[in-house]
């Protein structure tokens, strides 16, 4: 069976209420849409409540799947919008501001470093990125979308998202010498 | 004079034509500090490309096939779905085991406590919207026992739904292994410490704001254990031993 007729077979099993069908898809996709919501909120502890919440939109959202794209695709656009709605809202709450980003962004010389960049220090250094520039970050250097998609998804200029990569990475720069 | 972030973005993303590439070289052939940056960041920008894909907790299953079961309900749509006899749970003895896990689990999440800078000024009670301002210090005391009100409010909340998964683990625990029980055990003590330890330092200052974060996220992470542990048991009773062997060794790594 070809993805797209995999994908079909999903639908239909599951629209017809077949358990079993949601929960492959499910077991498809949870790692990468979990993954991204981890680093997109910066803890797993609200990555867990995004994975459940993007999960529960995915099935009551299963019935309007068209099919213009695969269903891994429509998945993964759904968490990166469901994502950004989720930061959004939270910064609007916290009325977290980014002033914050200056620091750490200058272009005082650091240092080279000895040691190569482990994985686990990036992935906890992402954690600890402002809102702004961590959503921009994670879109552009993680997720691997363009500088004029990251703009059109945060709802900035593509400079703006531009910058906002550049501190990112100033950033962790800092936090990965300290 | 150093480039715009941008221009140097730009450049450590491949994106500049060759004139303003070799603009950018010819700085960085100068200039140590923006040289380091971009061969930082491009080591950065390397590495973030190739981070390893996390495996969600086994119990985000269990919360999710649970909301959805609950959704499907009313509606009446697909009435066969989530029939409980799904993933062994029509044993009886296991069947109430899931129920009480899922729903302990749908009650148990959501509580954060903003901080005090962030929470809205809500008006005193009874006060009419044309009413004098109330002073700041009189605003503050309401927020301060608001926050407290609130807290004790979680507390009651998660200690209640520790209490229902502590009586299932326990009930349960002779499926584990001693090694696993032990390594339950001892996360469990070092939660309970933290929490003792939180609890001490609100007694001695209320209103003492990491203390009450501190308490709620070791209320938190007490419950993701206890949920844990509960999985554990199902995934054992099931016989699924990779399912069990991938909790444990989350177990393991929380614990170092």
């Amino acid at each position: 069976m070809n993805a797209e007729a995999a994908d079909a077979d999903i639908i239909a099993r599951t629209k017809a209420g077949d358990a079993d069908a949601f929960e492959a898809l499910y077991r498809r996709h949870a790692a990468r849409i979990y993954t991204l919501a981890c680093r997109m909120a910066g803890s797993a502890d609200d990555g867990e409540d995004l994975l459940q919440e993007i999960f529960l939109q995915v099935y009551r959202k299963l019935g309007s799947f068209k099919g213009d794209a695969a269903l891994g695709t429509w998945v993964y656009r759904l968490a990166v919008n469901h994502c950004l709605d989720y930061v959004r809202s939270r910064r609007a709450k916290m009325n977290k501001l980014t002033e914050t980003l200056d620091a750490d962004t200058s272009f005082e010389p650091h240092a080279p470093r000895e040691t190569p960049i482990a994985r686990l220090d990036l992935e906890r250094a992402i954690e600890r990125l402002p809102d702004g520039c961590r959503e921009a970050f994670v879109l552009h250097d993680v997720e691997g979308f363009d500088h004029k998609e990251v703009a059109g998804l945060l709802e900035i200029a593509e400079g703006t998202s531009k910058s906002q990569v550049f501190k990112a990475r100033a950033k962790l720069r800092g936090y990965l010498k300290k | 004079m150093h480039p715009s972030e941008e221009a140097l973005t730009d450049y450590i993303d491949g994106a500049l034509d060759a004139a303003a590439r070799a603009e950018i070289e010819r700085h960085l052939e100068t200039c140590v500090a923006c040289r380091r940056l971009v061969d930082d960041s491009r080591e950065i920008k390397t590495v973030a490309a190739s981070l390893d894909l996390r495996e969600p907790p086994i119990r985000s299953w269990m919360r999710l096939e649970r909301a959805i079961k609950l959704e499907a309900r009313p509606a009446g749509r697909g009435a066969a779905f989530w029939d409980a006899a799904r993933l062994g749970w029509a044993r009886p003895q296991l069947a109430w085991l899931a129920a009480a896990a899922v729903i302990l689990v749908a009650t148990a999440v959501g509580f954060k406590l903003l901080p005090r800078g962030a929470r809205p000024s809500a008006p005193a009670a009874g006060t009419q919207a044309n009413a004098p301002i109330v002073s700041d210090a009189a605003s503050a005391d309401a927020a301060a026992q608001s926050v407290e009100a609130e807290l004790r409010q979680a507390e009651d909340h998660y200690e209640k739904a520790i209490k229902g998964l502590e009586q299932i683990a326990n009930a349960e625990q002779d499926v584990f292994d001693p090694r696993t029980a032990a390594t339950l055990q001892k996360n469990l003590a070092v939660i309970d410490q933290a929490i003792s330890e939180s609890r001490a330092a609100l007694r001695a200052e209320p209103a003492n704001e990491p203390a009450q974060q501190s308490l709620l996220e070791s209320f938190k992470a007490k419950m993701a254990l206890l949920q844990d542990t509960v999985a554990l048991i199902n995934e054992m009773r099931k016989g699924n031993e990779a399912g069990a062997a991938r909790i444990v060794s989350g177990l393991k790594q929380k614990g170092d």
